[in-house]
């Protein structure tokens, strides 16, 4: 694993950081020692020349007094040996040149003026220096000698000092390179596998990886350690965490398996108390028809009168136990999923409804070709409790219109049943499907309140859902869904 | 000869009051008198016991009023600068410097035998002047004056001449290997 190479590696920062550094140091170091050097260079060369003037000049003093200009010329002559004068002069106090350096040279340009001061004086130009001083004997000023040098050494020694200069930069450079690998090595190293620790743990979310410092104790090690503390801390709550979702789905499943136990009890208790009142029930029947149905016959009408209302609520007890078996069928029977025509089922339901009562007119209006993957019996209960409400709840209506059919919702087929019965206030749609709730007084429409609670959960056991629409005296329109299995 | 380097150079207000004058060799001669003041030592008794620095004639007077007015006025060593006549050599013994004259010629070895192993410096342009024991013997040489001298005479006299004026001299006598110069 390595350091991304677009940015350059905080080594890599850190080596340069010392390379530059160290660098304009040394520039600034060799600039002013230049600089320092030709400055003190040519003052000590002025100062030496000053010296060569006045020492001329002595020596010159008899030779001018005496007016011999071929003795101030060969005491002159004794700069041929300065390998650095070009020209010297001696002029008398009137300005006049008196004798100059080469004996047979040209006529030198007037003199430099000497300025009002006491003491040697000096004209630079480039490499060219002038020096003059004033000579005097026995209290008295005798001449001015000047002596004019080209330091060619000057120029020399900054090349030679440059050379060197420039040789000892290379070397601090190498030296400014080896160090800032050594750093690298102690400060950056650490730093460099401290991120790839890092980066191993966030990518493989391994947080048992720790980072293995030398023992220092710098600011780096606290971060290490630091770092290290903060993986320890991820790694126990990371336990913790584990801990507590095993012990959850244990409970979990402890409770679902109490549940489904109870529920299992309930369901058996259920079924057994609806079946076992069925014989009591079917006895109470055949007896009012027998009684009804007797030669003598009840004896008077009012008699006739209670045994009828007997059997109509022996019917009602009937119609409900079947609503409870259907119940509880719904939600312990096994699922047995088949290709199912849902249109021609709701077409014999509906139609076995017109049978039974044939006094009413109902307009039914059936889509064909709606199919699901369902099982069949839990659909035929689904679809006679969604139909027989319609039919019931458009008793009352002029032009009664009942309708089955199916859309597509995007994947999905919805399957929808609608009439333009009572309906129902929609705010109150919620309580539609739980067990035992009406919205309408069982004497305006008799009902037991279990049918859509039975449709619930028989869709749900489907993976579909059901839901309703509806407005008081407009209709209502059932809409379910059945989750088919893909394959 | 130009108006002298030399006399320019050393007085100017003399140069400057004989405007772009030709100066004759007296002239010249006269300034050198005074020159070789400063680079000669005399025996420090000597120097003491006067509070003057004489320059003295002997014989007729070449140089005229140029000699006093050369001086006037300077001093050499805080001692004030005199020119003296003399008529006999043995006045000569109180000055430092003694010119004798063109007209001494034929008393010239009884003037020097009177100053000789005195502390004086001798000075004359007769010929053979160092050969009689003069100190400077003046020569006129390129249409300039220059000057000879005789070393042995000097340390006779207890006078110390600087090499400086040696350097400049046309030849120095009386020294070992080394009779002239130039």
């Amino acid at each position: 694993m390595n350091v991304p190479s677009r940015q350059p590696s905080i080594a890599a920062k850190l080596t340069w950081m010392n390379v530059l550094v160290s660098g304009i140091a040394l520039i600034l170091v060799y600039v002013s020692y230049l600089a320092y050097n030709v400055y003190s260079f040519r003052n000590s060369a002025i100062e030496s020349l000053s010296a060569e003037a006045r020492i001329l000049g002595a020596n010159s003093v008899s030779a001018i007094v005496f007016d011999d200009k071929a003795s101030a010329e060969a005491t002159l002559s004794a700069l041929r040996y300065s390998s650095e004068v070009v020209d010297a002069e001696i002029y008398t106090q009137a300005g006049t040149l008196f004798a100059q350096y080469p004996a047979s040279g040209p006529v030198p340009p007037p003199p430099h003026p000497m300025p009002e001061m006491p003491g040697p004086a000096h004209w630079a130009n480039g490499a060219d220096v002038v020096v003059g001083s004033r000579i005097g004997f026995q209290g008295k000023q005798i001449c001015t000698v000047y002596v004019h040098a080209h330091l060619e050494g000057m120029k020399q020694q900054a090349v030679e000092f440059a050379v060197i200069a420039g040789g000892i930069l290379l070397l601090c450079l190498g030296v400014a390179l080896l160090v800032g690998s050594s750093f690298r090595r102690i400060l950056a190293q650490p730093i460099v596998s401290l991120a790839q620790t890092a980066r191993m743990v966030s990518r493989y979310r391994d947080y048992s990886l720790r980072f293995a410092s030398e023992r220092s104790f710098d600011e780096l090690a606290s971060l290490t350690d630091a770092f290290n503390e903060m993986l320890g801390e991820i790694q126990q709550r990371d336990r913790a965490l584990e801990q507590a979702k095993v012990d959850l789905e244990l409970r979990v499943e402890e409770r679902t398996a109490e549940l489904q136990a109870a529920n299992r009890e309930l369901e058996a208790f259920s079924y057994t108390v609806a079946h076992d009142m069925r014989a009591p029930l079917q006895t109470i029947s055949n007896v009012c028809y027998l009684i009804l149905e007797a030669d003598r016959g009840p004896s008077s009408e009012e008699e006739k009168h209670m045994v009828l209302q007997l059997r109509a609520s022996v019917v009602a007890m009937s119609s409900m136990i079947d609503d409870l078996l259907d119940l509880s069928l719904s939600t312990s029977a096994p699922l047995r999923s088949t290709r199912l025509n849902l249109s021609s089922i709701a077409g014999s339901i509906l139609q076995g409804l017109a049978e039974a009562n044939p006094e009413r007119k109902v307009k039914t209006v059936i889509q064909k070709q709606c199919y699901a993957n369902a099982d069949s019996g839990l659909m035929q209960i689904v679809l006679q409790n969604l139909l027989r409400n319609a039919w019931k709840f458009t008793s009352k209506s002029e032009e009664a219109q009942i309708e089955f059919g199916c859309t597509k919702r995007g994947a999905d087929t919805v399957f929808y049943v609608r009439d333009n019965g009572a309906g129902f206030d929609q705010s109150l749609a919620g309580r539609l499907f739980k067990p035992f709730q009406r919205l309408h007084a069982a004497s305006e429409f008799p009902g037991t309140g279990i049918g859509l609670a039975t449709v619930q959960r028989i869709i749900r056991r489907h993976g579909g859902e059901v839901w309703a629409e509806g407005e008081i005296d407009k209709g209502a329109t059932f809409y379910f869904t059945v989750d088919s299995p893909r394959s | 000869m130009s108006c002298g380097l030399v006399l320019l150079l050393l007085f100017p207000k003399f140069c400057n009051a004989q405007n772009s004058t030709q100066f004759t060799t007296h002239d010249v001669e006269a300034a050198y008198l005074y020159n070789f003041a400063k680079f000669v030592q005399w025996p420090d008794d000597k120097s003491t016991s006067s509070q003057q620095f004489s320059i003295c004639l002997l014989g007729d007077d070449e140089f005229g009023r140029k000699l006093d007015e050369l001086i006037a006025d300077e001093t050499l060593q805080g001692r004030k600068i005199v020119a003296r006549r003399l008529s006999s050599a043995s006045a000569a013994e109180s000055c430092q410097i003694v010119f004798i004259g063109q007209s001494e010629e034929a008393r010239l070895s009884k003037h020097l035998a009177a100053l000789t192993m005195k502390p004086v410096l001798t000075v004359s342009a007769l010929p053979q002047f160092l050969e009689h024991g003069g100190t400077i013997q003046f020569l006129f040489q390129n249409n300039r004056v220059r000057f000879a001298v005789n070393l042995a005479s000097a340390q006779q006299a207890g006078l110390t001449l600087s090499s400086e004026l040696l350097k400049v001299a046309v030849f120095v006598e009386g020294t070992a290997g080394k009779e002239s110069k130039q």
